[in-house]
Order: C-alpha cells, then sequence, then structure tokens
C-alpha cells in the first residue's frame, strides 16, 4: 500500500505539514506552558510548590472527594450498563440499531441541559418532591449533597460504558456461548468463565470513559452541589478564573494529568482489541 | 437464553425511564404556565415566544452552528490531508504523530481548556471567537483522523492502478478514484467534529471571551442567574431537532438505501451532512438581520459592556442602539471576582465596566483605569451630591467612577417560615432553619456576615479575626441550602428557602413577586456598597462610553431602569419620578442612613489578602 502511494506523489507526505504545525502548535506547546507554569514561581525559578500544593487539606480533599465519587459512579455505570449491555446484544438481533439508538439517543442532548433536568427534579419543591408529597410520601432531599453529584455524573455518562461493553458483547461469537452450554455450563458459569472475560476490553475502556470525565468535572458539581461541594476541578477552575493564579492552577492541573495518565496506561494494556477505537470517537456513534 | 424474558424488558423498561425521565420533565415544564416546579399552571406556549425573543439565546444559537461547521470543516480538511501525507510517512514518525493526536481526546477537558487559554494569553490574542475556533478546530481533527486512518487499509488499490494503467495521472487518479472512495469516512469525521463541537463546554469556557457566547455557555450563565423556563423550551426544541435528524437519516427514503448493517451507516452520513449545511445555510441566511454572531471590538460604532447579572433593563440597550446607531454588545459576569481578571489580563476587552467600590479600588491602584470626562456627560448633574462624596473614598477626585446604583447587604426571610423576628446575622446559625438558609457565594459579602456577627470590621485583616470568622462560617455549613448568588431570588420567591442573604435591591423585586417576603439590615451591622461605571485603560470607544453614561443619567432613563432592576439609584431626579410614595420614600430602596450603625463599604485590601481570603472561602467550601 505505501509503495503504492509512493508512487503516486513522493511529495504528498508534505500534505501532513499543516497539521504537524498545528499539534506542536496547540497541543505540544500548551501542555509545555502547563508545564512550565506549574514548576516555576512569580519569578521565574524552578520551584516545586504548586506541585506539592496538593498535599494542602483542601486540595487534598476535594482530590479524594474526587476519586470517591468518580469511583462510586464509574463502579454503578458498570453495574447499571453491563446487563443492559447483554439484554441489548441479546435483543437487538436484526433491529439492533435502533434499540441501542434508543438508549444513547440521550448523549446528543446538551449535556449542560441533562445536568439541570436533574436540578429540576431534585430540588426541594422539584418534581419529584411535588410527585411524593402528591402521594402523600416523605419528601426526598439530596439536591446540594454527594449522592446528588453521584446521580448527575452516573446519568450524564452511562452511555459511555453501554456502549463499549455493547460493542465487545455482540462481538463475542454465539458459538463459543452454546459450546460452553453444551459442556454442561449453566447460565452463571458461561457469565462469568465466558462473556465476561471477553468482554473485558469494553468494559476497560467504558471504565476509563466514564472515570476520567467524573474525576475531572466541575459542571456537575456546580449545578448540583449547591456550592456547598469542591471536587479538584472547580478547584482548578476556580484558580483560574477567580484567583487568575496560574501557578498554582497549572500545579494542580499537573497531579490530575498523573491520575488521567495512570488510568490511561490501565485501559493501554487491557485494550487489546483494535477495533474498540479510541475513548471518544466511540461516544458519538 | 429465552428464560426471564420478563425480567430484562422490565429492566429495559426502567433503564428507559431512567434515561428519559429528566428529558421528559423538561419538556413538560417548557409548557408549564407557572415557573415553579412541581405545581401545573396550565398549557403555555409564552416561554416559546420568548425563547424566540430573546436575542441572546438565538445569537448564541447561531454562533454555536457557526462555529460548529466551520471548526469542523477546518479540521476535516486538515486531518484529511494530514491523513494522506502519513501513508508515505516511515511507521516511527507515523506512530509517534498518532501519539500526538490521541492527546487532546484522552486528555481531561479541563486541563486541555486551560493549557489553550494559557497559550492566548501569552501569544497576547483577544479571547473571542477566534480563539475558540482554533480550540474547537484543535479537539476536532483527532476525530477526523481516527475516522479517516482506518479507511486508508480498506482501499481497493486496483481499481486505482487500473486508472493509472489506463493514463490518468497520480492526481487525477487520486480525486476520481480514491477521494470518492474515502468520502464516507471524511464525512462521518466531520459529522463528529460536528457534534463534538457542538456539545462542548468546557473548553469554550476557557478559551471565550467578550460578547461571546455559545449555546453551553449561555445556559451555564443563564442557570446560575435563577430558573429561566426558555431553557426548557430550548431543551425541548433540541431534542425534537435530534429525534427529527435521526429519523431522517434512518427512514426517509432519500437517505435509506441499502439495509446491509455496515455500509448503511456510511450511506447515510451525505443526508445527516445535506440536513445540517442546510440548517448551516437558513442560518447564515437569517444571521444576516440580526446582529452579527462574532462582536468585533474594532469596529469603532460600537460599545461593549461588561455588566452583573440583570443589572439593567435591556430595553434600555436596544432604545439607546436606536437613539444613536451605536452596536452595544452586552456581556454580563457573576461575580466580580470573576470579572477582575478577564479585565485585568486584557483576555476581553470593555469600555464599560460596572463594579462595586472595592474593585474600583482595587482597579484604580493597579492602574486599570482610564479617567471620565465628566463634562463631557451633562446628564451627570442628576447625580445626589451625596453619592459622588461615598464615591470619594475609593475614588478620591471623583476622576474615575460614575455612580450607578447602591445598597446594603440584609438578610430576605418569609414571615410564614420564620416565627422570631429577624434582626440579627445570629439567625443564619439558628440549627431550626437547617437546610433553610441560602448565602451568598462572593467571598467578601460571606465573610462580611461572619465578621459583623463576631463585632469586627469587615474590611479586617488580622488573621485571628478572619480565622474566627472562617471557622464560624464552616460551623455554618451544615445549616445551609446551598452557597449561590443570583439564584437567591428564584429560590426565595419558591419557597426554596427561608432565610437568604442579599442586596437590598432584590427586596422590592422580591416582595412584589412573594408577598411573604421581608427585607432587614441585621443591627449588628452590614455592607454598604456603591456601584460605578468605569472605563478601562485599554478601552477606544470613548465617546461612545460618554453618550452611553449621558443617556443612563436621563432622569426618564434612569427612572425606567430603576423600575426594571428595583436597586437603588443614585439619581435623585429619577427618584422624584417614582409615583409611588412607598418606594419613593422605602425604607428598603432609600434607607435613612443617619439611622443605621455599623454599615461600612468593603475597601480594596491587597492582592494578596485577596488570594488569602480566597483560599479561607475554598477551605469553607471544601466538603
Amino acid at each position: 500500500m505505501r509503495k503504492l502511494w509512493q508512487s503516486m506523489n513522493k511529495k504528498s507526505s508534505l500534505l501532513s505539514g499543516p497539521y504537524l504545525i498545528w499539534s506542536i502548535g496547540f497541543i505540544i506547546i500548551p501542555l509545555f506552558i502547563v508545564l512550565f507554569e506549574a514548576f516555576t514561581g512569580e519569578n521565574g525559578q524552578f520551584t516545586l510548590q504548586y506541585v506539592a500544593d496538593i498535599t494542602w487539606f483542601v486540595n487534598l480533599k476535594s482530590l479524594g472527594l474526587s476519586l470517591v465519587f468518580s469511583l462510586i459512579s464509574t463502579a454503578v455505570c458498570l453495574l447499571l450498563a453491563y446487563p443492559l449491555a447483554m439484554i441489548l446484544a441479546e435483543f437487538g438481533k436484526g433491529r439492533s440499531s435502533i434499540t441501542v439508538l434508543v438508549f444513547i439517543l440521550p448523549m446528543w442532548m446538551n449535556s449542560l441541559l441533562r445536568t439541570i433536568a436533574w436540578q429540576n427534579l431534585l430540588e426541594r419543591h422539584g418534581v419529584i418532591n411535588g410527585f411524593l408529597s402528591a402521594l402523600h410520601l416523605p419528601s426526598l432531599y439530596i439536591i446540594n449533597k454527594p449522592p446528588a453529584i453521584v446521580l448527575g455524573m452516573v446519568y450524564d455518562f452511562l452511555p459511555f460504558m453501554v456502549l463499549p461493553i455493547y460493542n465487545a458483547i455482540s462481538r463475542i461469537d454465539r458459538d463459543v456461548i452454546n459450546a460452553a452450554r453444551d459442556l454442561g455450563a449453566n447460565g452463571i458459569k458461561t457469565l462469568f468463565s465466558v462473556i465476561w472475560p471477553m468482554s473485558l476490553p469494553g468494559v476497560i475502556s467504558g471504565i476509563t470513559m466514564v472515570f476520567v470525565p467524573s474525576l475531572t468535572t466541575f459542571v456537575i458539581s456546580d449545578i448540583l452541589g449547591g456550592g456547598k461541594i469542591l471536587l479538584i476541578g472547580n478547584i482548578i477552575e476556580q484558580m483560574f478564573t477567580q484567583d487568575s493564579d496560574w501557578h498554582a492552577g497549572s500545579g494542580l492541573s499537573i497531579v490530575l494529568m498523573i491520575f488521567i495518565v495512570i488510568s490511561m496506561i490501565i485501559e493501554e494494556k487491557y485494550d487489546a482489541a483494535p477495533s474498540t477505537g479510541t475513548k471518544k470517537e466511540r461516544r458519538k456513534k | 437464553m429465552k428464560k426471564h424474558r420478563g425480567i430484562k424488558m422490565f429492566y429495559l423498561i426502567v433503564m428507559l425511564i431512567f434515561l428519559y425521565a429528566p428529558i421528559l420533565t423538561l419538556m413538560v415544564l417548557s409548557f408549564n404556565a407557572s415557573k415553579s416546579r412541581s405545581r401545573w399552571g396550565g398549557f403555555t406556549l409564552d416561554w416559546y415566544i420568548s425563547l424566540v425573543e430573546d436575542g441572546g439565546i438565538i445569537s448564541a444559537f447561531k454562533t454555536t452552528l457557526i462555529l460548529a461547521f466551520l471548526s469542523a470543516l477546518i479540521a476535516t480538511v486538515l486531518g484529511t490531508a494530514a491523513c494522506i501525507g502519513m501513508q508515505t510517512m516511515r511507521r516511527k514518525f507515523r506512530r509517534l504523530i498518532l501519539a500526538i493526536t490521541n492527546i487532546p481526546m484522552l486528555n481531561a477537558d479541563i486541563v486541555t481548556g486551560v493549557s489553550l487559554m494559557l497559550l492566548f494569553i501569552a501569544a497576547r490574542m483577544t479571547m473571542g471567537f477566534r480563539t475558540v475556533l482554533l480550540a474547537h478546530i484543535t479537539f476536532n481533527i483527532p476525530y477526523v483522523i481516527l475516522s479517516v486512518m482506518p479507511r486508508f487499509r480498506q482501499l481497493n488499490r486496483n481499481t486505482y492502478e487500473a486508472a493509472l494503467d489506463l493514463g490518468a495521472s497520480p492526481l487525477y487518479a487520486f480525486f476520481r478514484i480514491t477521494l470518492p472512495d474515502l468520502m464516507p469516512a471524511i464525512l462521518s469525521g466531520f459529522l463528529m467534529s460536528f457534534t463534538m463541537s457542538l456539545d462542548d463546554f468546557i473548553i469554550t469556557h476557557f478559551t471565550k471571551g467578550a460578547g461571546f457566547d455559545t449555546l453551553s455557555t449561555k445556559i451555564y450563565s443563564e442557570v446560575k442567574k435563577g430558573i429561566k423556563p426558555e431553557i426548557y423550551a430550548l431543551s425541548t426544541l433540541m431534542f425534537v431537532a435530534v429525534l427529527l435528524l435521526l429519523w431522517l437519516v434512518n427512514y426517509h427514503p432519500w437517505t435509506r438505501r441499502k439495509n446491509d448493517n455496515g455500509r448503511k451507516k456510511f450511506r447515510s452520513v451525505p443526508g445527516i451532512a445535506a440536513v445540517l449545511v442546510t440548517i448551516i445555510c437558513a442560518t447564515g441566511l437569517l444571521s444576516g438581520c440580526g446582529s452579527s454572531a462574532a462582536a468585533d471590538y474594532n469596529d469603532p460604532n460600537s460599545l461593549f459592556i461588561y455588566n452583573a447579572g440583570e443589572y439593567i433593563d435591556p430595553d434600555l440597550l436596544d432604545e439607546f442602539e436606536d437613539e444613536t446607531g451605536i452596536n452595544v454588545v452586552y456581556d454580563e459576569f457573576e461575580t466580580l471576582e470573576i470579572m477582575y481578571p478577564k479585565v485585568e489580563s486584557g483576555a476581553a476587552r470593555y469600555d464599560l465596566i460596572c463594579p462595586s467600590d472595592y474593585m474600583i479600588e482595587k482597579m484604580r491602584k493597579n492602574d486599570l483605569l482610564k479617567p471620565i470626562n465628566i463634562d463631557n456627560i451633562p446628564n451627570l448633574k442628576n447625580i445626589g451630591e451625596s453619592y459622588w462624596e461615598t464615591a470619594r473614598s475609593f475614588d478620591p477626585d471623583n476622576t474615575y467612577a460614575v455612580p450607578y446604583c447602591w445598597g446594603t447587604v440584609g438578610i430576605l426571610y418569609n414571615k410564614t417560615m420564620v416565627d422570631e423576628p429577624v434582626d440579627s446575622w445570629s439567625i443564619l446559625w439558628d440549627e431550626k432553619y437547617k437546610d433553610q438558609i441560602l448565602m451568598q457565594d462572593s467571598v467578601r459579602d460571606a465573610m462580611m456576615v461572619a465578621l459583623k456577627l463576631l463585632g469586627y470590621s469587615a474590611n479586617t485583616t488580622d488573621e485571628k479575626e478572619l480565622r474566627e470568622a472562617t471557622e464560624l462560617l464552616e460551623k455554618q455549613k451544615p445549616l445551609v441550602q446551598a452557597y449561590v448568588v443570583d439564584q437567591v431570588r428564584d429560590k426565595m420567591i419558591g419557597n426554596e428557602a427561608a432565610l437568604g442573604v442579599i442586596y437590598s435591591g432584590e427586596a422590592i423585586f422580591t416582595k412584589r413577586e412573594n408577598p411573604d417576603l421581608d427585607y432587614v439590615v441585621p443591627k449588628e451591622g452590614s455592607n454598604i456598597w456603591l456601584d460605578c461605571w468605569v472605563m478601562p485603560k485599554n478601552a477606544t470607544h470613548v465617546e461612545n462610553a460618554e453618550k452611553f453614561l449621558d443617556f443612563l443619567s436621563r432622569p426618564d432613563i434612569a427612572y425606567r431602569n430603576f423600575d426594571y432592576i428595583t436597586y437603588s439609584t443614585p439619581n435623585t431626579a429619577a427618584r422624584e419620578l417614582i409615583p409611588d410614595e412607598d418606594i419613593k420614600n422605602s425604607n428598603i430602596a432609600f434607607p435613612d442612613l443617619t439611622k443605621m450603625s455599623g454599615l461600612e463599604t468593603y475597601s480594596f485590601l491587597g492582592e494578596a489578602e485577596d488570594r488569602h481570603l480566597n483560599s479561607l472561602w475554598r477551605e469553607v467550601k471544601a466538603y
């Protein structure tokens, strides 16, 4: 193939030039600016102070909270999405694209609007409490509390978990499952020793696709947290937009990137199947 | 496997309800005549009408479409060219480029946004349409590359070689044979970019500037102000549009061809693209008569204004435009603390800003202001002398600041929910009102409440006193329902809370809407504030700004503005025009300051102290 292209035009590799310059200018250099800001002080001297700021009580607390919330919401997403993906893969034969489409359709709604919808549902005098009081049931009061934020994360990111798992499961050859049943495995045994291991690449990429955005969000905590809960994303956002303390904000961004890189490495290890593609590519399919 | 069908169906239905209930709720609420979310006030289409009339949302929508289209188009061209070029590259080099391409997709949006913002500031670029477009192209290219690259592997080389054998030049063969083969992948890359750009909030949030809003950033700032049923109407329209688009793509005869699974998707892509392009063209034509999507600061016939939320009668802006022919670009900030860095860094340029006392002092001391020539603004004679005097506390010679509104900070309470008389800040620490208290989410105001209760000055820099105040606020936190700014108003009107810290100007309006509410300035004292118009140093539309200030200070205009925003006006001639004697002599709007004690204006405490206060406030807010 490559030979063919070479025969066509040796100079065609120049076509990558504009993008190459673009990616250096808008991807590489900006990241180096963040690195530079994170490791230099007010007068340009080298310092580790800003990265070490993460050990401040407030920052550490927010990072811890972000980790806890994103782990919980990832786990909840997995628990909800796996059965859903299995059912979709099973029911879906033939009319699969429409059934799956119905479940990922909410993704096309603006993500802010979806979060705001939950605010309307959960408010003290919101829709859910309106229903509950009409039925003379005790009211539900979780808005501005951690459960509301976890709920927002699960709702916003659930489709990112469903899709890759669904893709992985529907790619499993039915004959493999039938063979397992013929060899005497019961339903649970088949699930755990055949389907689960084979769907693992999908599960892992689903996990990173939910984990990273929930770890770094500041929008969900802002809208559903009533300003009472600061996640690490909120702290970074405020450092940049309110304090205009770019050194401190960059320092914390670097710390945050460490966690992202770790989850990437884990994904890379498992995500052997090339056809599962990369993170956000699958989001909008 | 056919077992448990019932259970499986049940699970599917439960998940469907979970996914769609919020969206359906928004749709139902969009037809609700009542602003309340738990009561049905009858069917109405009013919100749709006011959505269409709301120029801000419509122009944000146009901007979003234009931005998505342009960024997707440029990204598609660059990305496709890059893919073609990469075919002849050495494998190692190609893998390196692909690795770089992955960075924006895998990285957190907040880091990408922040890094681009730093780049634009370092390059001294003015934040606006241009910077957002560059940012969107940057995160869009990877989607194009990842969509087009794999397609190269599936190309049929025989047809290409056959074309060469038949005498076609390589370039001709490429355009006639290879490109049509790549087209489905290129189009799906384009569409993916388009949708990513439409949906982005975080990266736009960091790279946008004055007078620029996409739908996402517009929604975000509207929601911070309070309940806006127009947003529900917008959600409904967007959802219906998506449904329609998908129906077109999947079922319409001219997009539906072969139903062979894998191919079908690609075949349908040109259909979607066609629909989208039509939409863009239609909006492009429409926007010809509306305001331009991207405001250009260099236009000499314009005026850039930066003001707090809901702080002017929007009709007056239109009237001013009609009267003078000047194009007003009007932008809103949530708090002064958010406004300041934007102006200081020069990332956003304005001609007039309306900050409060302490912020004006800070801007003046940091040499960010331009003197205003009072002689060019005859109507300023209507501003009462006592207000000029107050202004001298932060602007000693009245050089920079023109008084606009003033007031106090106090407690708004619901008489049906609070049984005892409210006269002290201490009620905000009463366990009885757990989850019924709304606090201001602004450093100075929150700190002031605690400091005044402790009997200290609101301008203290004494570490021990600040510590005490911080601890007091931390103690209060479990009782607080939410830390909000403009939302206090709607929440109090909607009986969401019993007590809220609010500015006196909101009291008249909220009492009008909900007669159960009352406002009090606690006996321990409070903040008295004066907001003034100032001109930033780099403002260029000086003459237009003077015209605007003159317009605003005309008694009839100032009165109408007061009637709309209900914040006390320093314009004595305008006050005389108030027909309602109760309001004209209201103790809330125009209190007798000689009878109140402990009222203080905030003063600027210095940069380091500001940051210190911010970090104390974060300490309170971190859960």
